[in-house]
């Protein structure tokens, strides 16, 4: 399940870091805690749900946390970390919405990759704990700030 | 751009990230390798700490067992000391067995197969300590009463006919308990092993 969502955690590590070092080391870290915490997935409720959750729960804590404190997993599975490269204008575009997505708050940031990955705000909700009123609110701000510094 | 321009280049993108694979099989087996670890270790963890317990009764016991005066409470006091010392040994050493299992050498059913032979000497082991853990737990009051208390329980008719029952139940019980709780950690890793198949 986890190789099938791969792309996603992978979103998850450019959306909160822009060094390569750390996207590695954050995209690592998510893949072990989905592993680890499989056990406690329950079947009743969304696959996808409990991922986003848990990824983010992990994106979050990564943050703060002493990285020479991680439990690291073998890095040698990861030498190729970049994805294929896509047509140089996209891939100019791609940075760029990294790179604005980056600018954001690290709860902004959780947010706004839900709604780009096509969630609604029920499930935004359900995800981040947030109510559906307090998502709706959220993204209208962001997107006001997005506005800005497309402007600047 | 606007937001919805952004969903749709970043729905773009992630079309083309699924088509690409970042995980490799050596990082899922170093993973299923280090959480199988972490199974066995729930299990090794009060085996230890029983372990270091039964030492210390077992040192106890020889220390002082010139204090056991009779012939039965010598007899006593040996079975309580072969107890303490060689069922601990035995269970942290077939636990240790199936940690060393290393699945990321082992083809997939060499792991089964040996695992499922680790697990069954396990089995065995606990078998045989639940059965001895009885008779040990008769053993070890005549010879705990003699060296703690001075006195000798044997005669105290008494308070055998409260405590065998008693020693009966509460071990009936714990064995159970232990017995199911083991019994989830190492299908839990043999769950491990398993999901490599997928």
């Amino acid at each position: 399940m986890i190789r099938e969502h791969e792309g996603i955690i992978y979103k998850i590590s450019r959306v909160y870091f822009d060094q390569e070092e750390d996207q590695k080391d954050l995209y690592q870290e998510i893949v072990y805690q989905l592993w680890k915490s499989y056990d406690s997935f329950d079947d009743r409720s969304k696959w996808s749900t409990w991922m986003y959750r848990v990824a983010l729960n992990t994106a979050i804590s990564f943050l703060k946390r002493d990285k020479s404190k991680l439990k690291k997993v073998s890095s040698e599975g990861l030498d190729n970390f970049k994805m294929e490269p896509f047509d140089p204008v996209m891939e100019e575009r791609i940075e760029w919405l990294y790179k604005s997505i980056q600018e954001l708050s690290v709860i902004e940031k959780g947010i706004i990759l839900l709604y780009l990955e096509g969630k609604r705000h029920e499930e935004i909700a359900s995800i981040t704990g947030f109510s559906t009123t307090n998502v709706g609110t959220r993204i209208s701000r962001i997107k006001e700030k997005l506005k800005r510094q497309i402007s600047n | 751009m606007e937001l919805e321009e952004m969903k749709g280049l970043w729905e773009n993108m992630s079309e083309e990230l699924d088509r690409q694979k970042l995980l490799t099989d050596k990082m899922v087996v170093e993973m299923t390798r280090q959480k199988y670890r972490d199974k066995l270790g729930q299990i090794s963890l009060p085996e230890t700490v029983g372990t270091i317990i039964c030492f210390a009764m077992a040192a106890y016991a020889i220390f002082n067992f010139e204090k056991l005066d009779t012939w039965y409470l010598a007899l006593c006091g040996i079975i309580s000391i072969a107890f303490c010392l060689v069922l601990p040994i035995l269970s942290l050493k077939s636990i240790d067995r199936m940690k060393k299992i290393d699945f990321g050498k082992n083809s997939y059913r060499e792991s089964l197969i040996q695992y499922a032979k680790e697990k069954d000497r396990f089995i065995k082991v606990q078998k045989a300590g639940y059965y001895l853990g009885f008779v040990f737990s008769l053993a070890v009051l005549p010879v705990a009463g003699k060296l703690m208390r001075g006195k000798d329980l044997l005669l105290d008719a008494k308070l055998w006919i409260w405590y065998i029952p008693l020693a009966l139940i509460f071990h009936f019980l714990f064995s159970k308990w232990v017995w199911k709780h083991y019994s989830s950690i190492a299908k839990g890793a043999q769950n491990l092993l398993m999901e490599l198949e997928d």
